[in-house]
């Protein structure tokens, strides 16, 4: 099993949440997180008072899927989130050891 | 035997609860006396029991708590008393086991606890639960007088010697709950015993009544002058509701629970036959419906406290010395009253003037005077509010200033909001069933005015800094209030769109209330786009300019956009967390500094450019001849850019759009036309973008000998730039033709990469360089702007004309990485001045001080390397 964790630009959200459920994935976990990387910061200015924005507003998804799906998903995840532009994201793919659904003790596979 | 009679219980329990249904009072007063019948029985039948009264120690059985108060709902806590004459035998193990362990098997929660008369009086005096516990206590079986005597202790050693402390500490303790528990009214999930508005609200009138005057009962309450009859009743169907609901909540929860959770509300509100009405389901219904008996609970306690603080006169010093203007109305017991009923049906206006004294003196009407506002608001009739004096006391409540005691929220409480503003109706108690909506639509609608008045409050957060500052800044924040007070309106009806409908609503009525036309437009455009920008900020992409300049064009003034920014944030911090939150706040007022600066820039989104580009694509669209091909223009238009349509003619738009169709998969395809009149050459070329395409155009030129006069370049979201060059014709006009073909072979090379042209320009510049010697010498100056656009850098360049110039700028911003997406070259006479758009290959704008200063040399570079050339020689 792994976890795909993708940093993406807000509005892309339900783009990206279509492009997977059209796949079948059926549960993500999403956060409103700020951050940067090459796209930078920048500040705007207004009567003379600076309102900078150092971090940028972006959306992170999680999702765990079986190894066999991850090439699927990550291709999805990165085709619907693309602008062609900066900043649209980042895609993770780490190993998960265990899943337990908390409600009926499922592990594995059957849990996620 | 106890079990045996457990068993009885059991089975009466059953059957009671499985035919729960319609007067929750009987239900819990019949479960009270199934539970007595039980202890009576037990006392009887005991075994322990003899035993303990051999031993000359008698015991009685009290019942404490909502058992004692008789409201004992389903799956409420047993809470008993064993209580002794004198110190607690070893038996009373034996005694409980005998009686409340076969409860436990049951599936009741019994609290038992087992004291002397002596060891009450001690826990009540510490432990306000203890106490107010034994404050319910009632006799259910044994030696009565020990009762009598409890009761009797507390009284004289407890109550009377320090009610007022007694009496502050539930108010406190109250108060703690309120907001541990939070709003719980308005929230989603309401806890009808401990949050605002629950059935302890209700406890803690009822047990300070008692500590003041020894109530037994519930209508005591009014036997003693605590309500009035009216206030009663309203007072038992608010309890009996909220009882009914906890009854059913218990029974389909199977379990005690409180908290009204999403999960059970579905099934709760078919169990209590709600049904969908005017657009909302019936879970709605429902929620609306405790929100408003929940409200009214806490307006009582509320109302009952503050009585009371009067009363005792210890809290507040205001009172006789305050006057109101009007004789017509007093200030009694620090709420403001009609000074005598009879005067209203003369005076109606009076029923407004009390609410302006009510936000002048920041004082809450008396429950008196919403009484008799309720009772006569007949008096206000359609011509009465849309009067003039009316419309402007309104508006003067509307507008001031935000303090404890909100005159609007007085307005709506007492039922007279929704005689002035009709359509409001419609959205009180409204709740939707979701979880980003905390509060109903009524509330939440004060909450925004509230909100806005806020702003103009000296604040920290930089937030409302902003939105201080927003507010400051407009002529009047009446529009914007009356929006933010309108802005929900049309979530009274049905159907989705209540933005629209909303408009459409507020039209009317303010029509009707005598206001202008065009404040009318303006407040409707803002109730209209409410959500506007907040679906902007999150849904598009707020680093492409065209998203600003989509929205600019949409709001197309400065003060609209403000007082819309600020509807927004207004609306989103009262609507809950999830709505708004440091995220979401950082998303948007970034978006509407961008929009802001392009308004205020008025370049491409005021009312003229927005009619300009629209005629334009009317015309342009007119000269396609089938309709296949204006769908394929309407197409194109959304890949222009908004500088490029403002600023080329429909004409020039049309022939660019041939020139583009001829690209196909070339690099480039360019035209020359001869200008008329000047006898200058046009030369629009159409190519592919990439990085450095201007300045090898421009250095092709100056190869070719012909002198750029002046040039625009455009680039489209296509990936599709559009250059037009103003160049002087070549020398040798007798062979015209060939020289550009030649120009065009260059340019080809150029691209492809196999024409160095900074080589070759350095030669041919060796050839000319001693042409032009200007007498004068005037400095030039390099500019780079980030403030102005939100977009890009803008670089400005002034200088004295010659030969290779535009490439030699060009070529300099290609080298530090730059992309030009917009540029004004204008010559006049010698003296050049140069505007470009510029970002860094990822689209950047380019703001770091060394980026600035790295740009600023190397161009300044490129300006006195060819000075000193011309000097030196």
């Amino acid at each position: 099993m792994k976890k795909i964790e993708a940093v993406i630009k807000p509005f892309k959200l339900d783009d990206v949440k279509e492009a997977l459920n059209e796949i079948g994935i059926q549960g993500m976990t999403i956060s409103e997180v700020k951050g940067y990387g090459r796209q930078k910061g920048h500040k705007e200015i207004y009567r003379g008072a600076e309102y900078v924005v150092d971090f940028i507003p972006k959306i992170k998804i999680e999702v765990i899927v079986e190894s066999s799906m991850v090439d699927q998903v990550v291709e999805k995840i990165r085709t619907s989130a693309n602008t062609g532009k900066l900043g649209d994201g980042k895609i993770f793919v780490l190993p998960v050891e265990q899943v337990i659904r908390v409600r009926t003790g499922e592990r594995g596979k059957d849990a996620i | 035997m106890p079990d045996k009679a457990s068993l009885i219980l059991k089975q009466k329990r059953e059957r009671l609860i499985s035919s729960l249904k319609g007067n929750s009072q009987n239900f819990m007063i019949e479960h009270t006396g199934m539970l007595d019948n039980y202890f009576q029985t037990c006392y009887e039948t005991s075994l322990v029991g003899p035993g303990i009264r051999i031993e000359k120690n008698p015991y009685a059985i009290i019942a404490l708590g909502g058992y004692g108060r008789k409201e004992q709902c389903v799956h409420s806590d047993v809470d008993l008393l064993f209580l002794f004459e004198h110190t607690v035998p070893a038996t009373a193990e034996a005694l409980i086991q005998e009686m409340v362990y076969p409860l436990w098997d049951v599936g009741l929660d019994v609290g038992h606890a087992t004291r002397s008369v002596e060891e009450c009086a001690e826990i009540s005096r510490t432990d306000i639960e203890a106490f107010t516990a034994h404050l319910d206590a009632r006799f259910v079986c044994g030696m009565s007088p020990l009762y009598t005597r409890l009761m009797s202790h507390l009284r004289e050693n407890i109550i009377h010697k320090q009610s007022a402390d007694l009496i502050s500490w539930l108010i406190q303790t109250n108060a703690l709950r309120h907001k541990h528990f939070g709003d719980s009214a308005y929230l989603l999930e309401p806890n009808l015993k401990e949050g605002r508005g629950g059935l302890r609200d209700y406890h803690t009138i009822r047990w300070i009544a008692k500590i003041k005057s020894d109530i037994r009962t519930r209508r005591d309450l009014e036997y003693y002058g605590y309500f009035s009859s009216d206030e009663f009743l309203s007072l038992s169907r608010a309890l009996t509701f909220i009882w009914h609901v906890r009854n059913h909540l218990h029974r389909l929860a199977g379990r005690k629970c409180d908290q009204l959770y999403t999960e059970y509300q579905p099934k709760l509100a078919k169990i209590l036959d709600f049904h969908s009405t005017e657009g909302r389901s019936p879970v709605e219904s429902m929620l609306g419906k405790i929100q408003g008996e929940m409200e009214f609970l806490n307006q009582q306690l509320r109302m009952f406290l503050y009585e009371l603080s009067h009363d005792t006169g210890s809290h507040r010093k205001r009172g006789p010395n305050l006057r109101t203007r009007n004789p017509k109305l007093e200030i009694r017991k620090g709420a403001i009253n009609f000074a005598s009923s009879a005067a209203i049906p003369g005076a109606p206006l009076l029923l407004m003037q009390i609410f302006e004294e009510c936000a002048r003196f920041q004082l809450p009407l008396s429950a008196e005077a919403k009484r008799l506002v309720k009772e006569f608001q007949y008096l206000a009739d359609e011509s009465f509010i849309s009067s003039k004096r009316v419309v402007k006391l309104f508006e003067k409540l509307l507008m001031s200033p935000p303090g404890v005691v909100n005159a609007l929220d007085e307005m709506l409480s007492s039922g007279f909001l929704v005689r002035m503003l009709p359509d409001f109706k419609g959205i009180v108690h409204r709740v939707q069933y979701d979880d980003y909506h905390l509060f109903p639509v009524d509330k939440h609608s004060l909450h925004v005015v509230q909100t806005l008045k806020k702003f103009a409050l000296p604040e920290d957060s930089s937030e409302c800094q902003l939105c201080g500052r927003l507010y400051q800044e407009l002529a009047t924040p009446k529009w914007l209030l009356w929006a933010g007070l309108l802005h929900d309106i049309g979530k009274g009806g049905a159907g989705k769109d209540h933005s629209k409908r909303g408009a459409i609503i507020a039209a009317v009525l303010l029509a009707q209330k005598g206001y202008r036309r065009k404040d009318i437009e303006t407040i409707c455009f803002l109730i209209e786009n409410h959500l506007f920008l907040i679906k902007l900020a999150t849904r598009r992409d707020i680093n492409d300019e065209e998203t600003a300049v989509f929205c600019a064009r949409k709001i197309k003034e400065v003060t609209r956009l403000k007082m819309l920014y600020l509807l927004t944030v207004a609306d989103s911090i009262s609507t809950g967390p999830k709505a708004w939150n440091e995220w979401t706040a950082a998303l948007l007022r970034d978006f509407f500094l961008k929009v802001l600066n392009i308004l205020e820039k008025g370049e491409l989104a005021s009312h003229e450019a927005v009619d300009t580009v629209e005629k334009k694509k009317e015309q342009v669209v007119y000269s396609a001849n089938t309709q296949k091909a204006a769908r394929e223009l309407d197409a194109l238009f959304n890949v222009m850019s908004p500088r490029y349509l403002l600023y080329s003619s429909a004409q020039d738009i049309v022939s660019h759009i041939q020139l583009y169709r001829q690209l196909n998969d070339g690099e480039f395809v360019w035209k020359v036309d001869e200008t008329p009149e000047v006898g200058t050459r046009m030369v629009t070329i159409c190519a592919k973008d990439r990085p450095g395409l201007f300045s090898r155009i421009a250095g092709v030129f100056t190869l070719n000998g012909l002198d750029i006069l002046d040039a625009q370049i455009f680039t489209w979201r296509n990936n599709i730039a559009l250059d037009l060059f103003h160049v002087k014709p070549p020398l040798d006009q007798l062979f015209e033709e060939e020289k550009w073909e030649r120009a065009r072979e260059h340019l080809q090379a150029a691209l492809s990469g196999n024409l160095d042209l900074a080589q070759a320009l350095k030669e041919k510049m060796e050839a000319y360089r001693m042409d032009k010697l200007r007498a004068t010498e005037r400095p030039h100056r390099v500019v780079i702007d980030n403030q102005s656009s939100s977009f890009f850098t803008i670089i400005e360049v002034f200088s004295r004309d010659f030969p290779g110039l535009l490439f030699g700028i060009t070529d300099a911003l290609f080298r530090c990485k730059l992309d030009v997406w917009v540029a004004k070259i204008a010559t006049k006479v010698d003296q050049v001045v140069d505007v470009f758009y510029v970002r860094d290959f990822d689209g950047q704008k380019v703001d770091s001080a060394d980026q600035v200063s790295a740009i600023q040399a190397v161009i300044t570079d490129v300006l006195e390397g060819s000075q000193h050339k011309e000097n030196a020689a």
